[in-house]
Parts: structure tokens; sequence; C-alpha cells
């Protein structure tokens, strides 16, 4: 009679029901899984997450129409001589086909704008204006202006500026003569420069405001109350622009909805253009949301070279764990698998019995954790839109995930059973533990470090700072070669520490016994805890100091948190010095070099009292605070020669003319850093009150500045109270794209996930580990009552056990993170233009709370053994013993 | 020293919806200085009656009351030196090495025994073993060095269960005089064993079948 296959018996055909049976392995395997899941997912989620915060943030930078679909055509009736092209003008026809392409696509293209060209214009009474003008429609461009005059209901016509209508005598009801036709005022309002006009003129800011100069205005903005206004002005007039835009809101724009946009917007382009019969070279497709995907999938290709081996990382580390909780069925199903195992079940169909019985849990806990990979990165992820795609990908992982972590639990399940794997307490450990491999990981460290010597560990592409994957691969290897090292020579040192042991109480022996006794379980556990604290450490670190250092970049070039400049001259008035802190540079500035050629300088004249408390400043930059420097520039004149402060220029005279005016000036003081430096050349801070009055015929190209904390309202009304015309800030945005450096914040900020990541793991390993050694400790403790033992010393020897494992590695991690980041952080330069050089920004509140929380999880998971322990009934325990 | 007297022990484990009735009204009495030798087939009832004898089970029915100094006190509440037990597990802390394990009573009581642990290491043949781990020694060996714990702080009451299963003769024999020699100190002795030559070397030999007790060799 043939025997059934193996397959067809009870143990294998019931399996599945028996797994759930077993509710401490189901919840190990399925917790398990879904963090080998959560670590193979989270990497396509996060690249995703990633480009569309990328782009969402350079969208919000900028004004809302560079996120929007935009189609156009301009109309050209003249030519650069004035002759006349021959082209049709603008009309109704020319919006509609615009508008149809939209629709098309199904688009609602609800913003028509229609600029004219500048021309001249004449009043009613015959006479020119002062300064052309051009011509505005955009859709409720009039529900956005603060009028002075009218409107005037019911009259289609232009709003005119208060600035041009002045001069020329201007009022609701007056005609103007522009483009060959004749056009009613039916409003005065106030010009957009004289305050914030808010986000619907931000990108029209070039037609109302010159930024570069104030004494060269653009031409006046006569604002059309509809298009038919345009419509009748622009034949006159040499070139009109037409535009359709779509609206989109950029606060939740994933890459792919503004790809499946342009392609819309590319459609729309294409059939009006074919409906207006105007050739592609007058197109005006909106070209920013294009840039701006392609510098997202620039952002997200940099990320992918650190993210990606980080991730695979963490599913090698979590795999591992996965393994342990097949070590742990085959604890928890000891009698039945040796049982199978003496009569003659081979590793094979042991393994398969484990993957039938765990098939289920670990298939709940792969889509838990792609569950949680996508509620992990939509919450703390740099945005919460995926595109489809990533999505996907992220489904697959999690198959993957099942796969791999089924058959890596498995796999242990049938080779514990075998007893190749259970390994007696105090025996010698096999050959291959005792080759320290991890001095393969240093090495490989030490490589990836001799060739970062040798390239630059930042670079730079299209303006996109991405970390050079050697810089993440280089200390991630060194840390967890130099963790498995540490443990290995530390738990070498348990003998010892053993027979130390044997003359102290019985809180320390039994802790220092039970670790002795289970060197690999005890190496493990330490490597499990300063990977994470080490990791942890060292990201927190330099993503910190990547912070700092832009923050302050960022502040050197404005000088503090804003500017307002103004190239207005007037007199600071009370309200304006209580605004921020006055300061005024001069541009064409110049030092008598060595060699008795001339140096361009920056001179800035400050108020020594003021400055300190707003500029920026880190105590880096110099060898003395801010405000010992800036008490120098008060000190008595040497030799007959200003006192000036200097980042640039050496102590002593130093000739400085500003423009051409000379000024004697004795650097007193030197820092490596002022603030306010916008050029490479040196800078030099002078007293305002001591500083000659340099005269506009000096030429010194002078600016006033109103240094501020961040606000530039008050400072902005503050100025124009004083006379400043056409003011202009100065805001961190302005200075550093800050999308630019996405992906180092965001490289590091992974890395962090992953040490916290890999500090679940070990918390997961650390109740494997006291779940796998459960039956040997409840075993042990259950007589060790009876001998004596009490319940308190028990508690004590577990939290000194755990204990100083958790404290060994948390001093051990800080250590090689703090190694790290001092062989890193200087090399992380994020913008080698400006300085300052990278800082150092330790996060405090982070560590401290590592330090904290890692003893914590030690003592909570020596109540969770002691709790395991009082259950256990002494007769059961010692007689399901005797039975094994 | 104390002895011990148990008055109609009852035990009952309910399984589903069956009552196995482990022990029935069983009466037991071992004076200070006496060797007992419990006899019964498997499954008669022996370990559980040990397991209430030294508190780890509570009966449903019947007493056990301690003479000596040890009156009015429970099972449950003894120290080692006023009980102490031999299970068939043996109970060695796997942690621990052969020669900590014999000690271990003594140091969690703070106590220097390291002189008597060492003779009795010595005349149960594990001189050699003392820096291993049990896992490392045979069945035979983790079993002497649970006698000798048992036997460490010369204990009122001992309580073994199947003391001498995995030994030789030759080592069988030893355990057995270390035993004798207790009693000789005034310990009350209850050995469960299949060990004829223990039955030879008791005192009064008590026949345990289906929770019953009796006098005499089984027959």
């Amino acid at each position: 009679m043939s025997r059934p296959a193996l397959w067809r018996l009870a143990p294998w055909t019931r399996a599945p029901l028996l797994g759930l049976r077993q509710p401490a392995a189901v919840l190990a395997v399925l917790v398990t899984t879904a963090v080998l899941a959560c670590a193979l997912a989270s990497a396509p989620l996060f690249l995703s997450s990633a480009r569309s915060a990328a782009l969402q943030q350079q969208l919000a930078a900028g004004c809302a129409e560079a996120g929007w679909g935009q189609t156009g055509v301009v109309v050209r009736l003249l030519d650069q001589n004035g002759d006349p092209t021959g082209v049709e003008p603008v009309g109704a026809g020319t919006d509609r086909a615009l508008a149809d392409g939209w629709a098309d696509v199904g688009a609602d293209a609800a913003v028509a704008v229609a600029i004219t060209a500048p021309g001249p214009v004449t009043t009613s009474g015959g006479g020119r204006t002062s300064l052309p003008a051009r011509v505005l429609f955009r859709t409720g461009a009039l529900d956005h202006v603060r009028w002075e005059q009218g409107p005037a209901t019911g009259t289609a016509g232009v709003a005119v500026p208060a600035s041009w209508a002045e001069p020329a005598g201007l009022a609701p009801g007056d005609t103007l003569g522009l483009g060959g036709a004749t056009v009613p005022v039916v409003g005065v309002y106030t010009d957009l420069f004289a305050y914030d006009p808010g986000p619907t003129w931000c990108d029209y800011r070039p037609l109302f405001a010159n930024d570069a100069s104030a004494d060269t205005p653009p031409p006046a903005l006569l604002l059309a109350s509809d298009a038919a206004v345009v419509d009748a002005v622009s034949p006159g007039t040499a070139a009109t622009e037409l535009l359709r835009q779509v609206p989109v809101d950029a606060a939740d724009t994933s890459v792919s909805d503004a790809t499946a946009l342009l392609r819309d917007q590319a459609r729309a382009q294409a059939a009006a253009l074919s409906a207006t019969g105007a050739p592609a070279d007058l197109a005006v497709p909106g070209t920013r949301l294009a840039e701006a995907v392609a510098r997202a999938e620039l952002v997200e290709s940099g990320l992918r070279g650190p993210v990606v081996p980080v991730a695979v990382a963490g599913a090698l580390l979590a795999l591992v764990l996965v393994a342990a909780a097949g070590s742990s069925w085959a604890d928890r199903r000891a009698t039945e698998v040796r049982l199978l195992a003496a009569r003659g079940v081979g590793p094979v169909p042991l393994a398969g019995k484990a993957a039938l019985e765990l098939g289920l849990p670990a298939l709940a806990g792969a889509a838990l954790g792609w569950g949680a990979a996508r509620l992990l990165v939509a919450a703390l992820g740099p945005a919460d839109d995926l595109d489809p795609a990533a999505t996907t990908t992220a489904l697959g992982a999690g198959a993957a995930a099942f796969v791999a972590g089924l058959a890596a639990a498995a796999a242990v399940a049938g080779l514990r059973a075998r007893g190749t794997a259970e390994r007696a307490p105090g025996s010698a450990p096999h050959r291959p533990a005792r080759v320290p491999w991890e001095v393969g990981l240093l090495l490989a460290a030490g490589w990836c470090w001799a060739l970062l010597q040798g390239r630059d560990a930042v670079v730079s592409e299209r303006g996109v700072a991405q970390v050079d994957g050697l810089l993440v691969a280089f200390p991630l290897l060194g840390v967890a070669g130099a963790a498995v090292l540490t443990a290995r020579l530390l738990t070498a040192l348990l003998p010892r520490l053993r027979r130390w042991a044997a003359r102290r109480r019985p809180t320390v022996f039994l802790a220092v016994n039970r670790l002795a006794a289970a060197r690999a379980a005890t190496a493990t556990l330490l490597v499990a805890v300063t990977l994470p604290v080490a990791v942890l450490g060292y990201t927190a670190t330099l993503t910190a100091g990547s912070r700092a250092t832009l923050e302050a970049k960022v502040g050197v070039q404005i000088g503090a948190g804003a500017a307002v400049l103004s190239v207005s001259r007037f007199d600071p008035t009370p309200a304006v010095t209580a605004a921020g802190a006055y300061v005024v540079r001069y541009g064409s500035a110049s030092v008598t070099d060595p060699e008795g050629g001339r140096t361009d300088v920056q001179v800035l004249a400050v108020d020594p009292d003021d400055l300190a408390g707003t500029a920026a400043w880190v105590d880096s930059f110099a060898d003395e605070p801010l405000p010992d420097l800036l008490a120098r520039l008060e000190g008595p004149d040497v030799d007959g020669r200003l006192p000036v402060v200097a980042a640039g220029l050496p102590a002593g005279p130093a000739d400085l003319r500003l423009g051409s005016l000379p000024v004697p000036a004795q650097v007193v003081g030197t820092a490596d850093v002022l603030p306010g430096r916008r050029t490479a050349a040196p800078v030099v801070l002078v007293d305002a009150d001591r500083l000659p009055e340099v005269d506009r015929t000096a030429g010194a190209d002078r600016t006033a500045e109103l240094w501020t904390d961040g606000e530039t309202a008050a400072a902005q009304e503050a100025l124009t109270a004083a006379g400043s015309q056409r003011n202009r800030t100065i805001v961190p945005a302005d200075v550093q794209t800050t999308a630019d450096f996405l992906g180092i914040t965001w490289t590091f900020g992974y890395l962090s996930a992953l040490a916290v990541f890999v500090g679940v793991i070990a918390l997961g390993g650390l109740l494997l580990y006291l779940q796998a050694r459960s039956r040997v400790r409840v075993s042990g403790y259950v007589m060790a009552r009876r001998l004596g033992l009490t319940r308190r010393t028990h508690l004590a020897s577990l939290v000194v056990e755990l204990g100083g494992v958790a404290v060994a590695g948390t001093v051990v991690g800080g250590v090689l993170a703090a190694g790290a980041v001092a062989l890193v952080y200087r090399r992380l330069d994020v913008d080698l233009l400006r300085p300052p050089t990278p800082l150092l920004d330790v996060p405090w509140t982070a560590l401290a709370a590592t330090v904290v929380l890692t003893p914590a999880a030690a003592v909570l998971a020596a109540l969770y053994a002691q709790r395991a322990a009082d259950r256990a009934d002494p007769a059961t325990v010692l007689r399901e013993d005797a039975w094994l | 020293m104390s002895g011990f007297a148990a008055r109609g022990l009852t035990k009952r484990f309910h399984r589903g919806v069956e009552t196995v009735t482990a022990l029935a009204g069983v009466d037991l009495t071992v004076a200070a200085g006496e060797l007992v030798a419990l006899v019964g087939p498997s499954g008669s009832g022996k370990s559980t009656l040990l397991a209430l004898l030294c508190g780890w089970e509570t009966p449903d029915e019947g007493s056990l009351t301690l003479g000596g100094p040890l009156t009015g006190r429970r099972p449950a509440d003894l120290g080692w030196p006023e009980l102490a037990l031999v299970p068939q597990a043996l109970g060695l802390v796997a942690d621990l090495s052969i020669a900590d394990n014999v000690l271990l009573p003594a140091r969690l009581r703070g106590q220097d025994e390291t002189a008597r642990a060492g003779l009795l290491l010595a005349d149960f043949g594990l001189s050699h073993l003392a820096g291993r781990y049990p896992q490392q020694s045979s069945l035979g060996e983790q079993q002497r060095a649970a006698v000798a714990r048992a036997l460490l702080l010369r204990p009122a009451v001992l309580l073994a269960d199947e003391p001498t299963a995995h030994q030789d003769r030759g080592h069988a024999d030893q355990l057995l005089d270390a035993v004798e020699a207790a009693t000789r100190e005034g310990s009350a002795v209850l050995l469960a064993t299949h060990d004829e030559t223990a039955w030879a070397r008791a005192d009064r030999v008590l026949t345990l079948r289906d929770g019953r007790l009796t006098g005499g060799l089984p027959s």
C-alpha cells in the first residue's frame, strides 16, 4: 500500500486552520510581514510623494498662474520696423478658438487674458499723456483693485492708475484715444505698486512695477472692463496677446496631474492654432508648468539614488525579522514539529507546513504593510498626492513582500525544525559566525569614502541640488559595520563579565548570565539598538544642519529674515526704524587693494545699536558676537580714519571709495561672514551717523533697505509713508528656490524615517527575542521562584539585562553617529556659492527623546517578560518541559 | 525537623466536558527522618500528588498539615531550606552553569555554601562539569545536579519525582546514599520512583493506582 503524499495528510491539509490557533505566531508573522511590506512599498510611494511635493513647492513659490494650463496667440499687426504685417486683428473669434480648444479636451479655461503692446494715448483735450499705456483685460481683474474714483457702472471702458491719471487730470467719464479707438475712462484705481495688491496681480507685476529702477516706470496699465474693449483697441496697437488659462489648485497637484494637463494644453493649443490659422511660432502656451515638472522629476531622480538602496537595506532588515518570526513559529509548534521530524519529515515539507500555517497572516500583513506605507507617506511624506503608477508599483512591492516574507519564514521554520539553527546556550558558535564579516562592510564604507574624496558630495544639476549616493552609502555601511564589530567585541567580554557578576547580587548575576548564555542573541539585540540610534542621530543632525545652513545662507544674502528695498531718497522716520533695521547700501564702492588697484566692496551704513537685533547671524561667523563687532564702529577714529568692520578685508587701513567719494577707513574688526552679502565682494559695515554725506553726484548707487524678521507689510507702509516710492521686497523665496534643495532635506528625512523604521524593527526583534526564549525563561523562572527568587529581583534582573543592552546600544550608537557626522557634515555644502560653510546644528530634542525612549522601551519589554513569567503555571510549565 | 501529613487529598482536572479525578481521597504521612517510596504506573497521579504537596496545585478536597516548626504554614509559602523538590523535568536554569544551578538556592539567600556544593558535586561525579551549561551535559548528569541542588540547604522536606530515572546503577546508588543521609539528618523524604532498589531502601512503600493510595508494593 503506497503512502499518501505528505501534502494530503492532516498536518498539511489542516495547516491553515491550525495556524490560526497560534495567535502569538500569527501576530508575529503578520506584524513582521507588514513591516517588510511597508519598507518595500514606501520607496516608490515616497519618491512619488517627493516628486509631487517638489512640483507643488515650486508652484507655490511663484505666482498661481505658473501651475495653470495656458494657451495663447500673439497677434502682431506691426513688425519691429513698425510696418503692417497684414495679419488680421484680434476679435472675439480668436478668444473663442482658444476657449473651444480647451473645451475639446474637457477643460474649463475660465480665465481670459488680453494684453496689448504699449502705445501712445491721447486725452479728450487732445494732449498726449506722460507715459504710454497698454490695455489689459483679465477675467475678474477689476474686482481686485482699490478704487479712488468710480467705477462707473454699465459702461465699457478702461480703469486708469492714479499716478498716471492725476497729471493728465483724468476722471471717470473722460475719454482716451488709444489704438485708433476712443475709450471711456470708467474709474481711477490706486497704483498697484503702492501696496500689496494680492495674488491676483502677482503674475502681472512686471506690467506695473519696474523693480530694477524706480526712475524708469513701465507703461501705464489700463484695465479693460471687458474683452470687447481690447478688441476695439488692438487694431491700432503693434501686437496683442490673447491667453486662455485653466486655473488649477497647485496645492494638491501631482506630476501625473500636471503631465496630463500639459498634454491637454498641447492639444488645445494645436486646435486653437488650427482654428485661427495662426502659425505655430505665434503660440503662447504656458511653459512654467513644464519646467516645474522637469525640475520635480530631476529632484526625484536625485532622490532615487539614495532612497532605493536605503529601502532595500530596510527591507533586508525586515526580512531578518520575518525569518525570526518563522523561528518563533517553530518554537510555538515545537512538539508537533519535533514529532514530525522524528517521523522522518524533512525540512522542505516542514517548511511547506509552516508556509501553509503562516500564509494567511503573511497575506494580511503584506496588505497591512502596504496600507501603512500609504498612510505614512500621506501623513509624514513631502506630499499626499501620489501618481497612480507609484501606487501600482507599491502594490507590487507589497506582493513581493508577501512572497519573500513567507518564503523566509517558512525556510527558517523548516531549518529550525531539524534543529540545525537552534543552538544550546553556551555552545560554541558555528565557524561562519566567527568570521568578522562586518569588516567587509567597513571596507566597503572606506572604499565609498575614498571615492567621495575625488568628487563633490553635493552636485547641482540644472540648479537642483542632489546628494551623491556615496554620501548616504558610506555612513550607513560604516555605521552598520562598526555596530556589528562593536557588538562582537563587547559580547566577547561577556565571559569576563560573567566571572565578575558571580560575586555580585542576584539581580546582576542573573542578568549577566542570561546575556552571556545567549551571546549571539545578545549581540543581535545590541546591534538592533545601536543601528537605529546611530542612523537617527546621524540623519537628524545632518538634516538639522542642512536646514540651518540653508537658512543662514539665505539670511546672509538678505541680511535678515526679509528686506524691503527702496531707491528713493528720504529721511528715515521713527516708524521706519521701528519697522526694522535701517541700512543704506552703496553698490558702487571699492577699496584700494595691495597692488594699488581697486577692488569692489559692498558698503552697508548701519545703526550699530539697532542692527544686531534683526540681522541674520550665527556665532560661527566671527570670533566675537555681532553686538561686540558693531560696538567697534562707535569707537574713536584711528589716525583720522573711520572705523569699519569687514568680512573679506584684513584689519588695518582701507581706502574706501563710495562712488567717487573717498572715505579713509580703518578695519577695526573682522568676520568670516557678515549679513547683507549680495555679491562675492567683501562686505564693509560702517556707522551711518559717522559716514560723510554721499551726494547723488558721487554715483555710489545708493539703496535704502529695511531689514525685518520676515514681515514686510509694516516695513512697506513705513517706507511709503516716509516718501519712498516703488519699494521692492526680498524674501527667502527670492534668494533660493526652495525646491532646488528639497532633494537634500528629503534624502535625510527619508533616512530619518529609516532610522525610526529600524527602531520599530529593533522593538519587534526585542519582542521576538523575548518570545523565542520565553519557554526557557519561564521554565527557569518558575523553578527559581521556588528556590527563593523574588518577583522583584527577577524583574530587576530583566531591567538590568534589557536596559543594559539598551544603554550600551544607545551609547555606541551615539558615538558612531557623532563620528559619522564629524566626517560628513562639512562635505554637505548645499550651495557652494554662498556663505557660510556647513553649520553643525545638533537636534538636542530628538536626541534626548532617543536617549529616553530607548531605555524606556527596554523597561517596558522587561515588564512584558515579567508579566508572561508571572502568568505561567509552574506545574504546567514543568510538565510540558518533561514531555520535551 | 518536620514531617507532613495529607488527609483526603482529592484533585480533579476538567478537560472540556470530561472530568478526570487524578487523586481521590489520598491519605499520606511522612515523618521527619523517614524515606517513603511512592510507586505507581504512569498516569496514576504521582506527579499530581507531588505538585499538591509542594503547593503548585491546590487540592479540591482534603488538607495538608506540616509538622514541627512548619506547623501552620502552607507548602506554597515554604522556602528551599524547608521544602526542596526534584521535579521530573528537573527545572535547571538553562542560563546558569551546573555549579551555579546547584548554588542558586544559597545565592538567592545571600548564603555561602560553596564548600557544601563542591562536596555534593564531587559526590555525584559532577565536578568536571561545574562550568558547563545543563544542555551541554547528559540527562543523567543534569538529574544529579538537580538532586544536589535539592540537598544543598539540608531541607526539612524533600520531594523527588523519579530522581534516578536517568541513572546507571552506580550513580543511582550514589543518589540514594545521599537521600538516606538526608533522612538521617531529619529530612522527611518522599520519592516517586520506579527504581526497585529505591523501594528496597525505603522505610515504607506506598502504591498509587487510579488516584488511590495503598500501602505496600504494587502487585
